[in-house]
Formats: C-alpha cells, structure tokens, sequence
C-alpha cells in the first residue's frame, strides 16, 4: 500500500482526480454516468491498443504500426461482413477472423525484429507503410457503410450488458486478460524479466526472439480486438480514420509510467494515462474551448510528465549510487 | 563412480582469429572449493562461459558431470543439471520479487502458457533463504536490496535448483569487509552440504583463506591443478604469470615542485566528505581505498562530472569552480577513467579520432575546419612515442589489445598537455608485460613535471608508482603515507580499520 | 591513399544510378524535360527533412516533431506575409519560430535527458496543437509573389532554384558533420556518449545544436514548401516524416546512433524520388508506391543483416582454416 502510495500510477490518479474536481465545478454534465461512460467508450479502441503497446514498450520495443494494422483489420472485417449472413455465426466468425488477421501482420514486426534484428522502430515503420499503401489502395480511401454490414453486426454493436456497452466491455476484457497473462503465466513472467534485465533472462535460459515474437503478436491480437471495437462504435470503416493513432497510444502508455527504456510499466498505469487522455479531451468540449487546444494540452501534459519523471528517476539513481559516508 | 563431481577435458575454444582456450582441464570433487585463477585474458571466463552453457567448445571436448557423460547446449542445461553461475555483476531482474528472482528459470520455455503458482514460488523462495539463514521479506523487489543481499538471493536461487556445484565470479569484488566474511561463512556451510563451490577472484589472500584446491590457466593453456598445502602466494604468482614478477616499491625521489591541485574540505553527500590534500608538480599521488570508498567519486568531481560538491578546488593558487568536463580539459586537467571501453575509448572510431577527441577544439584552422593533417600527426606522434601496435592510426579503438588501447587513451590526454593528470586503476585488465611498462611511464611523466593522481586497488601498483599514499574509507580520507612508511600491511590497515599501526588479526583476510 | 571501396554508400550509389538507367529504358517519359524538372521540384523538401532526420538520427536520437516543427514556421510566415511585412522579415521570422521549435526540443533532451522519441512525441501533438489553434485547421496564404519564387522559380531559366538552395544546404551539412568540432563531436556523442563526456566533450551543448540545426532544415524545407504551394496547412510536409526516417535509414544511417553520411541520405532520397516518379509515370497508384517503399526499406535492412552474418561466417572460416 505504502509502495503504490508514492508509485506514479498514484501521481496520475491524482491529477486525474485534481482534473475531476475541476471539471466538475466547470461542468455540472461532466459527473453524470452518461459522460463518463462516453469517455470511456470513446476511448476504448485507444485503450485496448495502448494495453497492447505496454507489453511491446516493458520488453524496450516500440510499435509505430498498431493504427495501420488495426486499419487493415477494420478493411477486412468491412469487406467480409458484406458476404457474411445475418445469423450469430457471424459474430463468432468476426471474433476469430479479426484477431487472427493482427496476428499474422503482428507476427511479421516479431519475427522481423527478433529473427532479423532490425530495430523496431524502423520494422514498424516499414510495415506502417505497406499497410497503409494497401488499405488505400484497396479501399481507394472510401468509407465502407453500415448499410452493407449484417443487421446482426448493428444489434451487436448497440448490445450492452449492465447498462455498459459492449465497446467498453471488449476494453475491461482485454484488460483483464492482459493483467491476468503479465501477472499469472510463464510468458507474462518472461515479459517482465526481460524488461528488468536481458543479459539475466538469457543466462536463466528465457528465450528472448520468443518473447519478442509474443508481444508484437500478442500487440496484433489486440489490434484485431480494437479493430472490432472500432467498427462497432463508428459502425463504418473509415481507412483514413486512425492516421496518426499509434502516436497518442504511445503517449498514453508513456503517461501511465511505463519506461520507453523498458522494465517498468503496469496494466493499471496504462488505464489511467487512456482515462486522462480522454478526460481531456472531454473536458475541454465541455468546457467549450476549441477542440483545436486539445492537442497543445495533450503535447504539453505529455513533455510534463517525461519531464518531471526523468528528473525523478534521475534522482533515484543518485540515491542508488550513495557510499556510506561516516558522519 | 569417480571422485569428480565434474570433469572437463580436452577443453579448446576457438574465436575468429584468437584461440581463447586451448586443450584445458577442470576437474572438481565433490564438496570441495575450487580456485580457477588466472591473469585477465588468462581464459577463465571463457572456460565458465562454456560451463555455463553460453559458449559451445571445440569439437573434441569431454564432459563428465556426476561421472556420466553430459551435453551442455544452452543455459538452461547447465542449471537443470545442478551447476549455477553467480556472475560478477549478478543475473537478477530489479523489477521483481526476491521470491521470482530465486525460482525464475525454473520451467523450460516449452510451457508459456502455463500458471504461474506464486504460492509455491515463495515456499520454494523462503525454504532456499532459510538454509542460506537470511531472513528478508520474500515480496521486496530486487532493486531495494544491497548487493551483498542480491548476493544472496543468488546463490538462494542456485540452492532451490539443487545446484551441486555453484561457480562464484569475483564475489567479493563489491562487498565490504563485513559482507565478505558473511559470504565465507555461508561458503563454509555449503561446503559442508556437499556442494562443491568454483571460485572465481584476483585477490590471492582471499582465495588461500576459502579454497582447497587451485587451477591455473595462463594464455588459454592448462598450467596445473595444485593443493592449498602446496602452494604459497608467490609460488601462485608465478604460475599465473609464467616468470617471477613482482613490482619493486618506488624508489625515487619525488621533486617537490609547486603545487598544482590543492583540495580543501570537499564533500559531496553521499560521496565524500572532508577531503583535503595537495598535488605538486613532479608526484605521483596514489589514492587507494576499497571499492566504494568514493575515490572515483572524488576524481570525477575534481574532473567536472559529479557535481555539485562543497568546499574548494583550487589549481596553481586559483580557486577555481570545475562545472565541466569541457572546463576540466581548459584548466589542465586530465582524467583517465577506470572502464577504457565505456567511458575512456570510442571503440568503434578510429586511434585518429580518439587521439584528438579531447584537443580539437585546438586544431582548427582559420576557416574554423578540422585541420585533418595536423591531426593524424598528432596522433601518430603518440602512436609512436607510446609504441601502440599495431601502429595503424586508422583501426578502430576497438580492435586493439588491452595494453594498447591504455596507452591510446594516455596518448589522447597526453595531447591536451595536462598540468594535472587523474588515472583510475590504470592497469585494470592489461597483462603484467605491459603493466610495468604503463608504470614506467607514468613515472617518466611525472618526472617531466607533470602532476599525477594514481588512483588503483592494486596495492602493489600503488606501492610502485606514488611518492606519496592516501587511503581512503566511508568516504573519507583515512589517513596518508610516506612511500617509506608505506607497505601492503599499513594500507590494508587503514583501508579496512581506518587507523595507522599493526594490522590486527581478525583482518587479516 | 584513398581507395575506392565498396562502401555501403557506394553500393547506393551504384543502386541511384543503375535504378536511373533502368527506369531511363524501361519508363516512356522518364527522360522528359517535365519528368526531370517534377523531380527536381519535389526533391528539396523531402531532402532537407531526411537530411534533418539524419543529423539527429547520427546522435542515436529521432525527430518526430520536424515536420510540424515546418509547418509552424510556414504559418509564421504566412501570418507575417499577410500582415504586410516584408519578404526578408517574414522568412526571418519563420526561422526563428522553427529554432524555437529546436530549441525546446534541444532543451527537454539535453539539459533534462529525457529521451528524444518522448520529447518529439510531445512537442510533435504540441506544435500540432498550436497550428490547429491558430488555424482553426484552414489554410492560410497571402504570400507574395516574389516570395513564391523561391519554390518555383528557376536559376538561368533551367534550374529549379530550390534544387540549388537544398544542394548548398546538403554540403553544408556534409562540411558541418566532417570538418567542424561539432560535427565531429555529433559522430563522437552517437557512438559513446559517456566516452565522449568523459574527453571534455560537452554533450548537451552538441546535442542542442543538433536539433537546432534540424529545425533549421526543417525551417527552410518549409520556405521551400509553402512558396511551392502557395499555402499552408497544418499537414504540411507531414507525409514526409516517416519517410525521412527511412530514407535516412537506407542511406545508412545506423538508428542507435555513430554513423550517418550526407552522401548517403542524398541516394536514398533520389532513389525514393527515382521509384516515386518512375511507378507515377508508369501509372502505379499512389498507395501501392508507399507499399513499395515500405518493402524497400526492410528488404534493404534484411540483406544487410544477411551481408553481416555471411561476413561472420567467412570469418569464422578463415580463422579455423588459419
């Protein structure tokens, strides 16, 4: 308790709070559940690529690809649902076919950056630009309507359970899940080690292109996740729709404390940087200034936080380095 | 079955373009500790590594592990059999808990999707820490622990594999006094459980007080395998070494020139604290101290880097506020750190560019450029006059030997024309031909004028080269010598117990 | 003394040329005067951002704030231009937006240390944020026509005078990197950081200069830009950040930092035009360009992975034979 008292998940639970608190006086809508809710569920596509993205950034990868491979899920699932029937199968189908699709583009950035040992960086750049290139290509920019979608599809999309739409509830899911994996399984363990010290997870015999190839692939199977989430909040596909995504998914990862470094990043973290994201973005509609401020205060909050942790972890390796000096 | 617990035989390693190994032998009883010792490049760790599972040897190689025939493939083969590695700078994981750093490794990859039963990973963590009889709350993360703790928690982990034989890596290197002896203690009680115990150290007062038998490696050749009753320190000296080396205590003079550095209550929390000394022209200065002691600390704060202290520098009469490296080089100061090939050298650029590095400031010409031909002047000027080999000023740093890569990073502060030259273990990893010659050196310049810091935990190499000894402890100067008064002994006192006068018994380790 | 290896920026070199052959047989219209002179428009720009890239990319850093880092400068201009200051004024004042620009990016990661990708991230959706809030997200122009020139005028009639504007700049550059203290210092602070500071080099202030000097180019690739098109917009040039990534990446450039050569940035970029105009010609579709350069630069870094691990393995032999 002690501990996550001074963890910077605290330091971001309470500037979400402080922000709250503000809002609240500026807005009586803000506190209602209706807005929360939508702030949530405008966000969850978001959140399920930014929990994907802090495996890939505690292992000290980066993956600029996750909004081109996520697009591209979106294209497929547009396309094959107009072939698809009306009946509940489809719905299954689309849960195999979507995440199955993100693993195999994930899978290719994994074997690239563990088997060819090309910076992740530049492998994700690569594929960031074929995808993209192949979905306009494909689409040639056009919206795929709902019109075209099985009914099934539209009843899905609108389905909530508890009164929580099913949009937010593929988001609690995958969260779930992921914490689960991180926390309870071999693989997750490895992750974790791996961002701790990778000359020590090699000498303890973890192999290291096999965990690699797991988090891209596991960042792909999310990206199946979101692009269903997508497609059933716009309930379009919009190929152009999520240009420069991956830049605000790595900056709430990177506002929830994971180190771009690697080893330090938690699943809770990275929830609170998607919420105070989205949380800004919503106040500032509520409080009715231009929607266009919205990315200077994002920017700014986003230098903030890099900042001010540096300077606190700076501090701590001082802290580390103390000789026991006789008084 | 035989007496071995492991046997290795016909051990041969081959590098592209050095044979690191050749036709070694390694043979350990059970329950027994085992000294492999060796100079730096001797091949020991490359025999460890090959041990260890991370390197594969020479077609040819036999290995017996409990007298049957073992293949050791990858890390993991080694630990599953019972042999654990506790390397130098230790394998743990910060981020996790004690109870994960001991069981981590344990489950072989094939199962990733399998549970994690944190539950029996703490037992197995607690059960491992009680025979070891240390007692720590099995939760904390790594990262909060000292390292003799993260010492422990290593060689906990070997004990919850079953290890049978544990190999220890310079385990002392970063332990206190009182550390160290706790570690022999808990080296005694594994002995005594059957485990037999590789030990891997420099310091030869340390491995006569642990080991029962030694073998020494010298040029990647077997030398022999010996028993503690056989040998004394000088005998082992020479098999290390091949010939009788030992370095004679400095004679000469020192001139008392003016003086150049005077330092006067510096002190840095968490570094240093009172510190107070001068440096004349023309001395050789040793500081020395355990590891810790924050004799680097101090260099580097003299140095501009580790910033920002209290009290004062002041150089040829001027006090003088260093606030970095950049200023340091202006005011004559050189600094020759302890790791040549992460801080001292840029190993993949050229002898050229790291010659110059320092003065290029001072090589431009009237168009503000590089003057290229003035500088590889430069540089084969102090390829020349240090005799670096090979003398090709464009190879990389990175492609010369130990010794010579030294006498590059000398050259290169030798270029700025220091009044005040700081070197920090200056023979760290450089075999003994070229130690001495470093030494020589070292004197010539100080006989030039030039005042020179020697900072080493080598005490032989302090006693060689200073005119003048401080030793430092916690931090703080522990008291001077005169290289008259000075021998191993008085050091070893200050150094440990922080007075002059005979050593006592219980430290004499 | 000096021989003519086959250095990876010869091989690109031989690459340039042989693609420029190639494409000179094999696409109608490649060799007209309008294919050429479209070329030569559209190479300053994308030029100056990757040799931009480049510079930073040579310290082990990454700039993902230049082109918006561009774009501010290019509504700095317009804003001036538009409230009736004169040509000389506004582009001043542009530049000096766009140092200011380098200069928070150059104070966040040399002074405090944060980590470069984190800095240009936020300065990046900052800067954006800015030029939306100033623009409301419209374009703004109002140049003058003098101004306009500069992206579209011609030195003696026949060459586009942005061509020669980015080819002074790229020598620049290539004096800068190899015979100045800094330049050398960019390569030393790329290879070995602590190293370096440990020979009295001050790595803050080289890194400052550099993204500096990487807003600078980002600041005349936007000079270029905005009189080309007459007009600016928040996605100016924005289509070139990554591909300034990889066309610095091609050219060489190892992404950890150390190595990088102007010559080299400068084939990648004409390579990238060369295929970009080629497949135009040969009616390609735009998407399936970007495919191409996508595959481009993974298949590049695979063969040099493959070209590494082949050396090895004769290494390896040679010693066992030996």
């Amino acid at each position: 308790m002690k501990a996550f008292l001074k963890s910077k998940e605290m330091s971001v639970a309470v500037i979400i709070l402080l922000l709250c608190i503000i809002l609240a006086f500026i807005s009586p809508v803000f506190l209602t559940a209706d807005n929360l809710l939508d702030v949530v569920k405008g966000n969850a596509v978001l959140g399920i690529l930014a929990i994907g993205m802090t495996l890939v950034i505690i292992t000290g990868g980066i993956d600029v690809s996750v909004a081109a491979v996520t697009s591209a899920v979106c294209v497929v699932l547009g396309k094959t649902m107009m072939f698809l029937p009306d009946s509940p199968l489809t719905i299954v189908l689309i849960f195999v076919i979507a995440p199955l699709f993100g693993v195999l583009l994930g899978s290719i950035n994994g074997i690239l950056v563990a088997k060819i040992q090309i910076p992740a960086i530049v492998v994700t750049l690569g594929m960031m630009s074929i995808i993209n290139g192949l979905v306009l290509y494909i689409t040639n920019g056009q919206y795929l309507n709902s019109s075209n979608f099985p009914t099934v599809f539209l009843k899905f999309s609108n389905f909530s359970v508890f009164g929580i739409s099913i949009i937010i509830w593929l988001f609690i899911i995958t969260a779930a899940l992921t914490w689960y994996i991180l926390k309870y399984t071999l693989i997750g363990r490895e992750v974790m080690a791996i961002g701790g010290n990778k000359e020590s997870a090699v000498r303890v015999g973890i192999n290291y292109s096999k965990v690699q190839i797991f988090v891209f692939s596991y960042m792909g199977f999310l990206a199946g996740i979101a692009a269903i989430a997508q497609t059933s909040y716009t309930k379009a596909v919009d190929p152009n729709g999520m240009l420069g995504l991956e830049l605000m998914v790595i900056a709430a990862v990177v506002l929830g404390g994971a180190n771009i470094m690697g080893g330090r990043g938690t699943i809770f973290g990275t929830i609170l940087g998607v919420l105070l994201l989205g949380i800004i973005q919503n106040g500032l509609i509520l409080a009715k200034i231009d929607t266009f401020w919205q990315k200077v205060f994002t920017g700014a909050i986003i230098l903030i936080a890099v900042s001010y942790d540096h300077i606190q972890y700076k501090r701590s390796q001082k802290q580390l380095s103390k000789i026991e000096v006789e008084a | 079955m035989s007496e071995y617990l492991l046997q290795m035989l016909n051990i041969s390693k081959t590098f592209p373009g050095v044979k690191a190994l050749d036709d070694v032998k390694l043979e350990v009883k059970k329950g027994e500790v085992h000294a492999l010792i060796g100079e730096n490049g001797a091949g020991k760790s490359t025999l460890i590594k090959i041990l260890a599972g991370v390197y594969q040897p020479d077609p040819g190689a036999q290995f017996f592990f409990e007298g049957k025939e073992a293949k050791i493939r990858r890390p993991i083969d080694a630990t599953m059999r019972g042999i654990s590695i506790i390397y130098q700078d230790l394998s743990l994981f910060p981020n996790l808990s004690v109870a994960e750093n001991i069981y981590i490794g344990r489950d072989s990859d094939k199962h990733s999707w399998k549970k994690v039963d944190w539950a029996l990973m703490e037992k197995t963590a607690k059960k491992a820490l009680k025979e070891l009889d240390f007692e720590i709350d099995v939760s904390t993360p790594v990262e909060k622990l000292s390292i003799a703790q993260q010492q422990m928690v290593e060689i906990a982990r070997a004990l919850a594999f079953d290890a049978k034989l544990i190999v220890m890596d310079e385990p002392t290197s970063s332990l206190s006094a009182g550390e160290v002896e706790k570690l022999y203690e808990v080296i005694f009680s594994l002995k005594k459980r059957g485990i037999s115990i590789i030990f891997v150290s420099h310091k030869l007062k340390e491995l006569f007080t642990v080991s029962d038998r030694f073998t020494v490696l010298r040029d990647g050749k077997y030398v022999g395998t010996y028993h503690a009753n056989e040998l004394t320190e000088e005998k082992l000296i020479t098999l290390m070494v091949g010939r009788k080396i030992l370095y004679e205590k400095n004679k000469e003079k020192a001139a008392s020139g003016k003086t150049l550095l005077e330092v006067r209550n510096l002190a840095k929390e968490g570094n240093f604290k009172d510190i107070s000394f001068e440096l004349r022209e023309g001395e050789v200065l040793g500081i020395t101290g355990l590891v810790g002691s924050g004799r680097t600390e101090l260099a580097q704060a003299i140095f501009g880097i580790n910033r920002p202290y209290k009290g004062d520098i002041i150089i040829n009469g001027q006090k003088t506020v260093i606030k970095s490296s950049e200023e340091a080089v202006k005011k004559g100061i050189a600094y020759i750190p302890e790791s040549r090939k992460t801080q001292g050298l840029i190993l993949r650029q050229s002898i050229i560019n790291n010659i110059s590095l320092p003065v290029l400031k001072k090589l431009k010409n009237k168009f503000l450029l590089i003057n290229r031909r003035k500088e590889i002047e430069l540089a084969e000027h102090y390829i020349q006059s240090l005799d670096v080999r090979p003398p090709l000023p464009y190879r990389a740093a990175g492609d010369l030997s130990g010794g010579n890569q030294q006498k590059v990073v000398i050259g290169k502060w030798l270029s700025t024309n220091p009044k005040i030259l700081i070197i920090d273990e200056p023979t760290n990893g450089i075999d003994i031909g070229a130690k001495s010659e470093i030494h020589k050196l070292l004197r010539g310049l100080a006989a030039n004028g030039m005042g020179i810091i020697v900072i080493s935990s080598e005490l032989p190499e302090v006693l060689a080269v200073s005119d003048r000894i401080i030793v430092m402890r916690h931090g703080r100067i522990a008291g001077e010598l005169g290289i008259h008064e000075a021998t191993q002994e008085s050091i070893m006192n200050l150094a440990l117990l922080g007075q002059k006068g005979k050593i006592r018994e219980e430290a004499q380790l | 003394m000096k021989q003519v290896t086959l250095s990876k920026e010869n091989i690109l070199g031989l690459i340039a040329i042989g693609l420029f052959v190639l494409m000179s047989i094999s696409v109608p219209g490649f060799l007209s005067s309008n294919n050429l002179t479209n070329m030569m428009f559209q190479l300053p720009e994308f030029g100056l951002f990757a040799l931009a890239m480049m510079v930073v990319i040579v310290t082990g850093g990454i700039d993902l704030s230049i082109t918006y880092t561009a774009a501010l400068a290019g509504v700095a201009i317009a804003i001036l231009s538009s409230n009736g200051y004169p040509m000389i004024i506004a582009i001043l004042g542009g530049i000096a937006v766009g140092l200011l620009c380098g200069f928070m990016n150059g104070f966040i990661i040399a002074k405090i240390g944060v980590s470069p990708i984190l800095v240009t991230l936020g300065t990046m959706v900052l800067f954006e944020g800015l030029i939306l809030s100033i623009t409301k997200g419209n374009s703004i122009s109002g140049f003058s026509p003098e101004y306009t020139l500069i992206g579209n005028g011609y030195y003696l009639g026949l060459i586009p005078l942005s061509i020669i504007i980015f080819l002074f700049v790229a020598i620049l550059t290539s004096v800068l990197l190899n015979k100045t203290v800094w330049g050398r210092s960019v390569y030393m602070v790329g290879s070995n950081p602590v190293a370096s500071l440990f020979s009295g080099v001050n790595n803050s202030k080289v890194l400052m200069k550099v993204y500096l000097y990487s807003a600078l180019l980002a600041a005349i690739a936007s000079i270029i830009m905005t009189s080309r098109y007459n007009t600016v917009k928040v996605d100016l040039g924005s289509s070139y950040l990554l591909q300034s990534v990889a066309a610095a990446v091609l050219g060489g450039t190892e992404i950890q930092g150390g190595y990088g050569k102007v010559i080299g940035t400068l084939y990648a970029v004409m390579i990238f035009q060369m295929i970009s105009s080629g497949l135009n010609l040969m009616g390609v579709p735009r998407p399936i360009v970007t495919v191409i350069m996508g595959v481009i630069l993974i298949a590049v870094l695979i063969i040099n992975f493959i070209k590494v691990k082949a050396d090895e393995n004769k290494q390896k032999k040679l010693a066992e034979t030996a």
